[in-house]
């Protein structure tokens, strides 16, 4: 029966063009990611062959712009990642399913009944107007989430909107954008795990290690393989800034910066930090892992990281080519030098005063304090 | 009637070197902090971040050992005196200052003429100096809390949730520049006012350890 589950498997890469090799190979890449030794690529191999036991899965669509399906989906061009991610028995997910009405909510009732799946949310949490600012099926949002989390054995949020908003719940957020953990004790669900994968849109190949570690290392019955940090993000993901992969990194340690895009520091491709890069504060392995099937990234492609990995990310980061954002509208930098001009100013004038007065020679100095001569008087 | 003497009993010479390493440090730090934030100036940025890192721990060490050291160190708690007495007692409540606060603030705003009665350190002066305590350590743990993250100490705990309270490390990295300036203004100020109240006894006594006699014993 394995063996038959196995051949089976290498059959269905064979069809799409990928040899045993190229496949424990991706085994040993997604290894890397989990924290593990290459060594334990032909145990993720053997999980994946193994993993007949389909894990059922509702991938909700919320507030969003599907840019998470797309990435994940990356049609046109089949790997390995779709082996996996086949392996999640998605049984509804708006933007792919073959069922439509009332035929696919019947679907995801009855996996719900069932429980035990693992949910994935995308998109925002609208919660303005009374959670009327998303209505999927005659319901709110909020209800449809409240009812898929219910039963769920965990949730996946994937991509910025789903972990906390993302650019939906950028001020001055009329929709009352949130995250999933935003409203995990509101809607209660506070006691199912929840993954989150920020980015946007998320990353493809970290579904895929979450999904690794639930088939092969048990996740859902021991959280701590995860090894999430205090947001509830895979350590081994998102534990590292992208500053500290960067291939452009060099040029940073060098001093060498592309300070305006059209010039020759760009073409040389210096550091981006002095256009806005994110990189140094922003945790993801973008350098290491890539994106679109390892072909590039932002950086790589000679944009400046806009830091969609962090939380609040729009109003944290924007405007993108800048350093740091505008404070209350005004530029940080032109606060601090301000501040800085209106002192040497006031000194400068305070200076001339001194001399004019005299003060600067010396001053007298009182008898008796103020407080006391008061005193004295109010005897 | 003009200034009172500055007697080396007022800055014993440990408390000079250690004002020296306190200024040499916060201008360095303020120099590769701005090159670390804007790179105006094209040096090696891992060699701004060693000046930056370094200069931090000397700081930390210098105003920490400060505090030890006035326990211990017997310096003049009174202006133009060679009389001592231990040096924390300059930064606890003296009698000279009680009431003295807003009569300080009034004469520096011209709002009254003659200087006020006051200990070595007036009210203002004293809290202003006693702030800059808490800034500097602020400031350290704010450029951990940026630094910090890929580290994976096991402290990390008590810098992250700093980062979560004020609400991500771009806010974070926010406070930190603000907090440079808020040192640069306290020096310009600081600096000044030593100026203005007697450049020459001012300086001379706190950079090179230099007497002056007071008016009245001059002439």
């Amino acid at each position: 029966m394995a063996q038959e589950m196995r051949e089976g498997i290498y059959d269905l890469l064979a069809a799409r063009g990928v040899s045993r090799r190229d496949f424990l190979k991706y085994c040993g890449s997604v290894a890397a990611m989990l924290g593990l030794s290459e060594m334990a690529a032909p145990q993720i191999a053997a999980a994946v062959e193994g993993g007949a036991k389909l894990q059922p899965a509702v991938w909700l669509d919320l507030g969003l712009c599907t840019g998470c399906t797309e990435s994940t989906a990356q049609a046109g061009n089949p790997n390995v990642a779709d082996i996996v991610l086949d392996l999640l028995s998605i049984n509804y997910m708006e933007t792919i399913m073959a069922a439509a009405g009332d035929q696919a909510e019947e679907a995801k009732a009855k996996t719900i009944e069932e429980g035990g799946y693992i949910l994935i949310v995308e998109g925002t949490v609208m919660t303005g107007e009374g959670g009327n600012t998303l209505r999927i099926a005659g319901k709110t949002g909020m209800e449809v989430l409240k009812e898929a989390a219910s039963k769920a054995a965990a949730i996946v949020a994937v991509g910025s909107c789903a972990v906390d908003g993302g650019w939906v719940r950028a001020n001055p957020n009329p929709a009352g954008g949130k995250g999933v953990k935003d409203v995990a004790v509101e809607l209660g669900f506070d006691k199912v795990p929840i993954i989150n994968l920020p980015t946007c849109p998320v990353n493809p190949e970290w579904i895929v290690a979450v999904v690794i570690d639930v088939l092969m290392l048990g996740a859902l019955e021991n959280l701590a393989v995860l090894n999430l940090d205090e947001l509830g993000r895979p350590k081994l993901i998102f534990g590292q800034t992208i500053h500290d992969n960067c291939p452009r990194r060099g040029h940073f340690e060098n001093g060498e910066f592309v300070k305006q895009f059209g010039t020759v520091e760009e073409v040389k491709q210096f550091c981006l930090y002095e256009v806005g890069c994110k990189g140094p504060q922003t945790f993801t392995n973008c350098p290491k892992v890539r994106w679109n099937r390892k072909a590039s990234w932002c950086v790589e492609s000679g944009a400046p990281c806009i830091g969609c990995g962090n939380l609040n990310w729009v109003d944290n980061d924007a405007p993108f080519l800048k350093r740091m954002p505008n404070v209350g509208g005004v530029r940080p930098e032109t606060i601090g030098t301000v501040l800085g001009g209106a002192a040497a100013a006031g000194l400068l004038v305070h200076g001339v005063a001194s001399f004019s007065s005299g003060r600067a020679k010396g001053a007298p100095v009182e008898t008796s304090k103020a407080y006391d001569k008061k005193k004295g008087g109010d005897k | 009637m003009s200034h009172e003497g500055h007697y080396r009993e007022a800055h014993p010479l440990i408390f000079v070197f250690q004002h020296w390493v306190n200024l040499i440090c916060m201008a360095g730090l303020a120099f590769s902090g701005f090159v670390i934030h804007g790179s105006f100036y094209a040096i090696s940025m891992g060699g701004a971040r060693m000046i930056h890192f370094t200069l931090m721990f000397v700081l930390a060490v210098n105003i920490t050992s400060r505090i030890i050291l006035s326990f211990w160190v017997k310096d003049a708690n009174q202006l133009g005196t060679r009389e001592v007495d231990t040096d924390i007692k300059n930064w606890l409540p003296q009698k000279e200052n009680k009431h003295q606060l807003l009569e300080t603030a009034k004469y520096y705003l011209f709002m009254r003429k003659e200087r006020v009665i006051s200990a070595k350190y007036g009210a203002l002066q004293k809290i202003a100096y006693l702030a800059t305590v808490p800034i500097t350590f602020f400031m350290g743990y704010t450029g951990f809390a940026l630094y910090g993250p890929a580290q994976q100490w096991p402290v990390w705990g008590f810098f992250a949730g700093g980062i979560s309270l004020v609400g991500g490390i771009m806010t974070m990295r926010i406070i930190h520049y603000f907090g440079m300036w808020v040192v640069i203004l306290f020096t310009m100020v600081h600096a000044y006012l030593a100026a203005i109240d007697g450049f020459k006894a001012f300086y001379g006594l706190i950079f090179l350890w230099r007497e002056s006699p007071g008016a009245e014993e001059g002439h």
